[in-house]
């Protein structure tokens, strides 16, 4: 072979490797790059090409049923860092150092972290979050300083941010809820709804350089963040505030060991007027202990650690040292501040389960009517306690209630009458209207932490009963639901038969506050035919006048109610007693149902447990001031009628001789009070109420309006004393409770004996009536 | 089996003859003239030229005009200085396309001699940045001592692989030679440092070897040699070592680098980014996001990373394809020349060109280390646009030669 021939034959080759491996080698990379890799290579460009900044979007109002505010986001700042920007070497970590520690100082955040965080190789660290106006100046100052000292800017940077500020504070606190350190919904509607209240954050995208600073041309992409829906609550802040403010007091005098709930429902709609769990918390605080409780964990000591159990067996408490000690205590402290706010949070009119007591045997006897197994001829007897096999029931009357009617068996809260009465319903049935009733399943409340009742099981069978569970359960015993179980059963007994969803959200408005969503009322079925519930709605209208629930009696509504008291057979104070929980579940108007209140006291080591003295008069206040301020129509029997309340006319700037007879001629008594000739002044004022009867007082010059009166004592006295006692002080009196029963007494009065009143105020006196135990 | 005498005497003759003959020629066909500038020359070659010229300076000033804008505020700085070089290296190409390539014969050693004196210069002239001794003169008029080396090693092997074309397959005169220059260059460069040239050098040689007819069996020894010795830094991890060592050579795209190779990975990953963002058609031409200062000196060795986000692989797959056929009409040059010093030395300025428009394109997408390769024709710089165009010119004297001489 010619070495010509060769080399033209080499060269060939020659090529045929360059342009075969060789062009073929790059293409095959490049096209592996750009088609294969090309999305993530270009994301990740992306990613460094544009300065990706987040809006935070305004979180949605949360409304009460009258547009009130309960819950706002307002303006505050987040602080954020680019870390990138740093210089490298010795300079670079000067910078970062004096930024970490001044950071550290302004937002109170650990430096040791923060340096962390300047070492990353990006340009968005969130450092700090809802950072307020005093900080916003002094990172400022610091952003100054970095340009001054190391010509450094957008090392630090402010965006908008907001934070949640809860006017009402502890009002409704574990329904509305709380939110958490990135605006999440924790509790509450907050959390339930968070998905609506959140809105979607926006994002500033622009184009950056390497170098991250201007381009030269301009390239913005603007996303708003689109704020959060609102919420409107079936909640009335009103409503709330007054239950609240009854449930805080009865707390306080009965000495409620484990707090009370009061629910207040639309019967018709299953919406929520109030749902309390008292004591609530701080919604502006969550996160910390109220100061009573603080107090309890400061004070944690060894005799603490030995009654909770710390110590091993073998240890001696006394004997262990300090270091372990100390480590105890700090470790039972954290501890007890976990369970004192979980049980802060905790929204006991959902989440807590009960022996309903005796307020179940509205539900007991609304089975037996609708099964027809009772009639006007069934009598019950009661000896005092019934015998079943070897268990004795006893009745809280020891002495019996002798022979008595279906319906005088709920008056008198008889237990051997309803264990009579649950055998004739019969265990099937009984576990079927159980169901029907809605106690074995969540209602479904837009709430979150809804617990399930604890019913029955025998052979690992639910419902499945012996004889002795049914007789114990036909008045409530043996079985746990919760509050919002029980109200909602309730308001079936009295609607005429239908299970509603409460709920505690009406409407949810978009941030321009259009509706987006409207709740509706949901029937999820009928349990009772409306005869039946009419039958009971007289029964237990009665057993509020006449019966075992006449202290849950509102005067001038037509009320129907039942009281319970039940053994928590649990002992919250170790006082070697088990306690006892006191509720009223009652509605109004009972001719024509439209609210249910559940009134609920966990353990009142008062002395007094019982429902009929402690929760029943807590329904009365509440619903004496609830019912007038939700216009339901007052509806008085004749015998009230002498004490019905009336609105004061205007009687000033008449003459004293016509505003007299103006006054008289409404119905009051009058009292003229200095020389004048002309009414100046008038005390009720104008369109406030007071009972007829009642006095005004016309002020004819100004050195009469100084004139005080001293209030005096008016509890523990009947309805006339009071009365009369008021008068002699030139006071009015506003009856509320059981005034009308004979044996009725004052129970508290509304202005505290010895303050000092202008003549005429309206007092409000409430009245119940003893004797009852149930 | 010839003697020694005959072989000197061949050898002399032949070398004689080649000379006389080109001189002759030469003297006689070739006159410098406007009138005769397009005479002889090969006209699709010198067409590739201007194509790939055209789009490299378009190109060049896209993927530069952000840095000239924001570094010296003038977005036309480097193509204004690379439209001088490109109109001098175009005067200088045809000038030389006139220069009978047989002188360059004679002077195939001194040139090398040049070669090494360059290489040794740089070593004691001021270091440039990165620590690295490879400019001779400064700023414009600088040249690398390696581009001087590249060229004068393709002209000493085509001298004499063209002088000694019957002894090429002994040991002593086709592998001793070349072993000889690219050790002594190599051991040069590793001074400078500039390991990428060592390379380039190393593969020129080899095919230099390979083409003016070495035995298959040498260049077998000699890849088995390299690929122990491979074996062996691998197998004692220092493969891996040196790789890491590398700037981090195929880790651009790890984010778990530690914040020091993560900047000096930064140019790689942010070419990678380039590519990539390129796809199928690209970004469009000048709409490149990545010049805006995140691939650093977008308008030298990374340029073309630019042109594949810009023109996607469509149009990247487009230039190399025009690439491919400038090395395709170089070989046919050079297959035609009238001697074998001609066709040599045409393959190894085409092979050259060839060689640097594949390893550029490794080194911007991380199959080798980053280590500064030029794109012919792309890449801005005034010395290796001249250097580039000088070697073109001596294509085309190549060309001229040999088609003058058909007709």
């Amino acid at each position: 072979m010619g070495a010509n021939q060769r080399l033209r034959r080499r060269t060939v080759w020659l090529l045929i490797i360059i342009l075969a491996v060789g062009f073929g080698a790059v293409i095959t990379r490049l096209a592996y790059l750009q088609l294969v890799q090309g999305e993530e290579l270009q994301r990740r460009a992306i990613e460094q090409q544009l300065a990706d900044t987040p809006i935070s979007a305004k979180r949605g109002t949360i409304y009460d049923t009258k547009g009130k505010i309960l819950a706002q986001s307002a303006s505050v700042w987040r602080v954020v860092m680019a870390p990138a920007y740093f210089d490298d070497g010795a300079e670079g970590d000067e910078q970062r150092a004096f930024v970490a520690s001044r950071l550290a100082a302004i937002l109170e955040l650990d430096e040791a972290e923060l340096l962390e965080d300047t070492k990353q190789n990006t340009y968005y660290v969130s450092v700090k979050r809802r950072v307020e106006s005093a900080q916003k100046d002094q990172i400022i100052e610091l952003q100054n300083e970095l340009s001054e000292k190391y010509n450094k800017s957008g090392i630090i940077s402010l965006l908008d941010d907001y934070k949640r500020y809860y006017p009402y504070s502890d009002l409704a606190s574990s329904v509305i809820g709380f939110t958490g350190s990135e605006d999440q919904g924790l509790w509450g509607v907050e959390y339930q709804y968070n998905d609506y209240l959140a809105g979607t954050p926006g994002r500033i995208i622009s184009a950056q350089n390497g170098i991250q600073t201007e381009m030269p041309f301009d390239y913005n992409q603007n996303i708003g963040a689109i704020d959060g829906s609102s919420v409107v609550l079936t909640i009335d802040e009103t409503v709330q505030s007054i239950v609240e403010k009854y449930m805080k007091q009865a707390i306080i005098d009965n000495q409620v060991h484990e707090r009370g709930v009061c629910i207040v429902m639309d019967v018709n709609t299953g919406e929520i007027i109030a749902m309390a769990s008292v004591e609530g918390f701080d919604l502006n605080d969550p996160f910390n202990v109220n100061e009573d409780q603080r107090k309890e964990i400061d004070a944690i000591d060894v005799e603490y650690l030995i009654k909770h159990d710390y110590f091993e067996e073998d240890e001696d408490p006394y004997k262990i040292s300090d270091a372990k000690k100390k480590e105890l205590i700090e470790q039972a402290k954290s501890e007890a501040e976990s369970a004192a706010l979980a049980r802060n949070w905790r929204n006991k009119a959902i989440s807590d389960t009960y022996y309903p007591g005796s307020v179940f045997k509205m539900v007991t006897l609304s089975m037996a009517l609708q099964e027809g197994v009772v009639n006007k001829d069934s009598r019950f007897s009661c000896s005092g306690a019934f015998q079943l096999y070897e268990d004795t029931i006893h009745c809280h009357n020891t002495a019996g209630h002798g022979t008595q009617t279906y319906q005088e068996c709920l008056w008198n809260s008889c237990n051997p009458g309803f264990i009579q009465i649950g055998q004739l319903v019969g265990k099937t049935k009984f576990w079927e209207y159980y169901q029907a009733f809605g106690f074995s399943e969540k209602t479904g409340i837009d709430l979150p932490g809804e617990s399930e009742d604890q019913f029955f099981v025998h052979d690992g069978v639910e419902g499945n009963m012996l004889d002795t569970d049914l007789a114990v359960a036909s008045f409530g015993q043996n079985f746990s639901i919760t509050p919002i179980q029980m109200i909602t059963a309730a308001s079936a007994v009295a609607n005429g038969g239908k299970i509603v969803q409460p709920h505690v959200v009406k409407q949810i408005l978009d941030n321009e506050g259009n509706v987006v969503k409207n709740a509706s009322t949901e029937t999820k079925r009928q349990v009772i035919s409306e005869s039946v519930s009419k039958e009971m709605r007289g029964i237990m209208e009665e057993n509020c006048t006449t019966g075992s629930g006449k202290n849950g009696y509102v005067a001038g509504y037509r009320v129907g109610g039942k009281t319970g008291t039940s053994e928590k057979l649990i002992d919250v104070n170790d006082d070697g007693a088990d306690d006892y929980i006191a509720s009223f579940c009652g509605f109004a108007p009972a001719n024509n149902p439209q609210y249910a209140a559940l009134v609920f006291f966990d353990a009142p080591l008062g002395g007094n447990y019982y429902g009929s003295a402690v929760a029943a008069p807590v329904f009365a206040e509440i619903m004496s001031e609830v019912l007038p301020y939700l216009e339901v129509v007052a509806q008085y029997t004749d015998e009230e009628a002498s004490n019905i309340d009336t609105a004061a006319g205007s009687y000033t700037g008449m003459s004293v001789d016509d505003a007299t007879a103006a006054a008289e001629g409404d119905g009051f008594s009058v009292t003229v009070k200095g020389e004048g000739s002309t009414v100046i002044s008038q005390n009720p004022a104008t369109g406030a109420t007071i009972p007829t009867g009642g006095t005004i007082v016309l002020y004819t010059d100004e050195s009469s309006k100084s004139e005080k009166a001293t209030v005096p004592n008016l509890v523990g006295f009947g309805l006339s004393e009071v009365n009369d006692i008021a008068a002699s002080y030139g006071l009015n009196v506003s009856v509320t409770g059981t005034a009308s029963s004979s044996d009725s007494t004052s129970t508290a009065q509304s202005v505290p004996e010895g303050t000092e009143v202008a003549p005429g105020t309206v007092i409000t006196v409430t009245f119940s009536s003893g004797g009852i135990a149930d | 089996m010839l003697t020694i005498e005959d072989t000197s005497r061949r050898r002399v003759r032949d070398y004689e003859r080649e000379r006389h003959a080109s001189s002759q020629k030469g003297r006689r066909k070739i006159n410098f003239s406007l009138v005769n500038i397009g005479k002889g020359i090969d006209i699709p070659f010198v067409l590739l030229i201007f194509v790939l010229l055209a789009i490299g300076i378009t190109m060049m000033f896209s993927a530069s005009y952000p840095v000239a804008y924001y570094e010296i505020g003038d977005s036309y700085y480097y193509l204004k200085r690379q439209l001088i070089f490109a109109l001098i290296g175009l005067a200088v190409m045809i000038a030389v396309s006139f220069v009978d390539y047989h002188y360059y014969h004679r002077f195939a050693a001194i040139i090398l001699g040049i070669s090494y004196f360059a290489l040794m210069l740089v070593l004691v002239l001021p270091s440039q940045e990165g620590g690295v001794h490879r400019w001779i003169g400064v700023g414009m008029f600088g040249i690398q001592a390696s581009e001087i080396s590249k060229f004068a090693i393709i002209l000493f092997m085509a001298h004499w692989g063209s002088r000694y074309y019957d002894r090429m397959n002994t040991f002593k005169f086709g592998v001793l030679p070349g072993a000889a220059v690219f050790l002594s260059t190599a051991f040069l460069l590793l001074f400078e440092p500039h390991y990428s040239c060592i390379v380039i050098i190393g593969i020129l040689t080899v095919v230099m070897m390979f083409v003016s007819g070495i035995k298959i069996k040498w260049l077998a020894i000699g890849a088995a040699i390299l690929a122990v010795l491979i074996l062996l830094l691998w197998v004692t991890g220092m493969l891996t070592y040196a790789m890491e060592r590398m700037d981090g050579w195929g880790q651009a795209l790890n984010e778990d680098l530690d914040r020091d190779m993560w900047n000096s990975t930064w140019q790689t990953r942010n070419s990678l980014y380039a590519i990539g963002s390129g796809g199928l058609f690209g970004l469009g031409l000048g709409q490149s996001r990545q010049k805006y200062l995140y691939l650093p000196e977008p308008q030298n060795d990374f340029i073309f990373a630019i042109v594949c986000e810009e023109l996607g692989l469509v149009g990247a797959v487009l230039i190399l394809l025009i690439f491919a056929l400038l090395v395709w009409r170089g070989v046919i040059i050079s297959l035609r020349a009238r001697d074998r010093f001609g066709k040599l030395l045409g393959i190894g300025l085409t092979c050259h060109i060839g060689l640097q428009v594949v390893l550029n394109i490794l080194v911007i997408t991380d199959w080798l280390p980053n280590t500064g390769i030029s794109l012919p024709f792309f890449s801005y710089g005034g010395s290796s646009l001249l250097t580039l165009l000088f070697e073109m010119g001596v294509i085309l004297s190549v060309s001229r030669t040999s088609n003058i001489e058909k007709s």
